[in-house]
């Protein structure tokens, strides 16, 4: 018995003496050095590719919602929406998170001895230009952020975290900063096209640089224009007049390098089809000379659903479709071809002499219009791969000597076979999957085969930086400095686009062009904010045609025996499914800074109004 | 058999610690009440009171976290909140509501039951309004009242609502207009063809006046026609 004791207490202790053979030690695969990474051409790009699939902010093609929170598009997928105030968090952009990545980056990059150093130079060009990209989107947002450099912090226990909380800077400090680190990347950076421009190269910085100028000047220039300007004491917010012109200065400069010395091109390969190549410009990728950075999409992995929820039910090619609604108010910003009033809207006749204006066709009041509108919108009557998208509210009858409007239910016919209601609607409905505003949205909509089914997904990219908007660029900021070279910029996009060109520049139409050639490119709203217009615009009354949604929806006249058979009338109204007005308060200008974020680190003021 | 009375007692034991705890870490609810209007010589002020458009901030020191709690005002001028006993510090928030930003800050002791006034200085007033509607228009008349001598006049508004909650937001018809002096001033708005105010059961209106550069309006009472 006590022998069996002894035995196995020894082969215990034997035992406790073995092990660690060697079978687990294993080199860890989660967790690389910096040699390991930087010797693989192939880790630094799986490393750059997660940076950049986390800088997608806005509105962006890949969240359709987004698209209906201005006066662009409507949500048509179920009931009303509510919405009329914007967030405070509204397209907030808050990402210390990443800035500490980039920086673990450089700081690996720069201490390398694998690379050599013009290897290493475009490298750093990337991952600052990213850096310098979220600055610029924290910036729009709130203002000046505290700005970190290099640096990358670490955390021990008991350490004075005061001197780690960094002050924010002021809004003029962020921007320079963000306009500095373009302009010392731009050397670093190639100079070659990238694959599907989704890696950004020397013209990508170059027109960050522009963009943050133009934002930069314009907020010096309008916001002191204010009857109150908005700005705190430490300057965080608000940059003083005097900096306008400076500014204004440095944007003009960087949109003409593009221009003149860059290998993009105001895409116009289809002098007879202005709208489709106006569409090819945007939304194709094959041979795009006009697309500088772009976020990009590729199957397997990285694919979004835009066109799957957005198709028209006609054309769906999964349950989904008809999301988004585009409104009436963008529409009828495309002016006329031959208006008199040209880089102005043109409004869409709806009555004559007392009673309905009588069209010969669905499509007549939209396709004398700005080329730009068939690339941007399927309106009634235009087509999509070819095939007719039919938009019909109803019919309009005579009965006993008026006019009187039928609708039923979709797809619904008459005893003599004529269609009542389309398939498409648009329809008077809380229901999902029917179109409500009379028009769809064609940019980013994807022609691709199985684009629009749930499993595949499209590969639309969406166009960060465009040619036409170096042209803006400059157009605005020569106009803000008086000099005579803003319209031939400014005509330079509308000849390209098949619109008359101007003979005299005044500001609206400068606010009116980025309107139509930039609608659902995140542009909008940023443009509404810093030009100091977005209250002016988006004012909460519900009886304004710019404030709130408006629909217009088109009927076949049905009236065998009239002059008028066959010819198509329109119906224009307040959108039922919006029945707020879009309301933009002082408050919205800048976002409200997180109360967590100042708890965290005191050093933070707050923002106006908040 | 020893086992069995084990597991009793433990099980006896479970079932009465269940009966216990949660004695420490709960707070009772708060008890006071803070009661207040917004005032300009003693009198209150009618404001937008939807959509959390005014609100007041409440800061108490001696705490690790500055958040402030937020009181929203109601269309009266009037704000009320529940809190723990303590003293607070009651303030207007930046750039927000009809008056000159000053953002003075009232002490307030609560233990109980407080009532305070926020004087505040308004760029403009309202006073002497006659609304009155017919089929085809709205007419009011009323006085804008200077308070502020630098202050301009951004726009007047008339509004029709039909519950008792009436603003620049909440409404079923506003119309706007620019170009407006100071002293009585006599509107009118066309209504014919809304079907809106034409079918409403009940029906308030009200008048209101935003001053350049202020984030809200100054109102008129609310006045019931229907």
């Amino acid at each position: 018995m006590k022998i069996k004791y002894i035995i196995a207490a020894m082969a215990t202790c034997m035992l406790s003496m073995t092990a660690c053979d060697g079978f687990l030690d294993q080199e860890p695969d989660k967790i690389m050095t910096d040699d390991q990474i930087f010797g693989d051409a192939v880790m630094i790009k799986s490393v750059l590719a997660n940076y950049y699939g986390r800088v997608t902010w806005g509105q962006h093609v890949a969240d359709w919602g987004a698209l209906t929170v201005l006066d662009e598009a409507a949500y048509c997928n179920g009931g009303p929406d509510h919405r009329s105030t914007f967030e405070d968090d509204r397209w907030r952009v808050y990402d210390y998170t990443l800035i500490r990545n980039i920086n673990q980056f450089l700081s690996g990059l720069r201490a390398t001895t694998v690379l050599k150093d013009s290897e290493k130079a475009p490298l750093e060009g990337e991952a600052r230009f990213l850096r310098a990209w979220c600055y610029f989107n924290m910036c729009r947002g709130m203002g000046g952020m505290p700005i970190v450099g290099d640096e990358v912090f670490d955390y021990q226990a008991g350490m004075d975290i005061t001197a780690i909380q960094y002050p924010r800077s002021t809004e003029v400090e962020l921007y320079d900063y963000i306009i500095k680190e373009c302009q010392e990347v731009y050397a670093m950076l190639p100079a070659e096209k990238q694959t599907n421009s989704a890696r950004v190269n020397k013209w990508g910085a170059k027109m960050l640089e522009a963009r943050s100028a133009l934002y930069a000047g314009s907020i010096a220039n309008y916001n002191n224009k204010m009857a109150s300007p908005i700005k705190t004491d430490g300057g965080e917010v608000g940059i003083p007049a005097s900096k306008a012109e400076s500014y204004y200065k440095i944007a003009l400069a960087a949109a003409e390098d593009v221009i003149k010395n860059s290998p993009y091109l105001l895409q116009d390969k289809r002098p007879d089809d202005k709208g489709l190549n106006f569409y090819e410009a945007v939304c194709v990728k094959d041979n795009n000379t006009e697309v500088i950075w772009a976020r990009d999409y590729k199957y397997p992995g990285q694919t979004h659903g835009f066109t799957t929820q957005n198709a028209p039910k006609s054309h769906a090619e999964d349950i989904d479709n008809s999301y988004l609604g585009v409104v009436l108010n963008l529409v009828e910003d495309y002016e006329l071809i031959n208006t008199s009033t040209p880089g102005q809207k043109s409004l869409i006749q709806t009555t004559e002499n007392g009673t309905y204006k009588f069209y010969n066709s669905a499509d007549e009041p939209f396709k004398d219009r700005d080329p730009r509108l068939w690339g941007t919108v399927i309106y009634p009557g235009a087509s999509f791969k070819s095939v007719e998208v039919v938009l019909q509210a109803g019919q309009l009858i005579r009965e006993n000597g008026s006019w009187d409007i039928k609708t039923g239910d979709l797809n619904s016919k008459d005893e003599q076979g004529n269609l009542i209601t389309s398939q498409n609607g648009p329809k008077e409905s809380n229901e999902q999957y029917i179109n409500k505003t009379g028009f769809y949205v064609r940019k980013y909509l994807d022609e691709t085969p199985s684009s629009g089914t749930r499993g595949r997904g499209s590969e639309m990219w969406m166009p960060r930086f465009r040619m036409s908007e170096a042209y803006m660029i400059a157009t605005e900021a020569a106009f803000e400095l008086n000099n005579d070279k803003a319209i031939d910029y400014i005509n330079a996009v509308r000849e390209r686009a098949g619109v008359q060109p101007l003979t005299t520049l005044v500001f609206d139409n400068i606010v009116h062009e980025n309107r139509v050639e930039f609608a659902f490119e995140d542009h909008r709203y940023w443009d509404m904010k810093r030009w100091r217009l977005a209250d002016k615009i988006w004012n909460g009354n519900n009886n304004d045609e710019q404030a709130r949604h408006r629909r217009l929806w088109p009927y076949k006249v049905v009236a065998p025996g009239d002059p008028n058979d066959g010819k198509w009338v329109f119906v224009e109204d307040f959108l039922f499914m919006s029945p707020n007005a879009r309301y933009f308060k002082m408050q919205n200008y800048y976002n409200f800074l997180d109360l967590g974020w100042i708890n965290n680190n005191p050093k933070l003021v707050k923002n106006p109004y908040q | 058999m020893k086992i069995k009375i084990i597991s009793n007692i433990l099980f006896v034991l479970a079932f009465l610690i269940s009966l216990t705890g949660c004695g420490k870490d709960n707070y009772d609810e708060p008890g006071s009440t803070l009661i207040g209007k917004i005032t300009y010589n003693g009198e209150s002020l009618h404001l937008r009171g939807t959509g959390e458009a005014i609100r007041l901030q409440l800061y108490q020191d001696g705490y690790a976290k500055r958040d402030p709690i937020s009181v929203y005002v109601g269309q009266d001028g009037d704000f009320s909140a529940v809190l723990f006993p303590g003293e607070y510090k009651l303030v207007t928030r930046d750039g927000n509501g009809p008056w000159v930003n000053t953002r003075d800050t009232v002490v307030v002791n609560l233990k109980g039951t407080a009532t305070v006034e926020l004087e505040v200085t308004p760029f403009f007033t309202v006073s002497g309004e006659n609304l009155t509607v017919s089929s085809t228009a709205m007419n009011a008349s009323f006085t804008i009242n200077q308070i502020v001598p630098t202050a301009k006049i951004q726009r007047a508004m008339l509004i029709l609502s039909k519950t008792q909650f009436a603003d620049d937001v909440n409404n079923l018809f506003r119309k706007d207009f620019s170009d407006i002096s100071v002293g009585t001033v006599s509107l009118s708005a066309d209504i014919s063809g809304n079907a809106d105010v034409a079918n409403a059961e009940a029906l308030y209106a009200r008048v209101g006046v935003q001053a350049v550069g202020a984030d809200q309006a100054i109102y008129s009472e609310v006045v019931r026609l229907r």
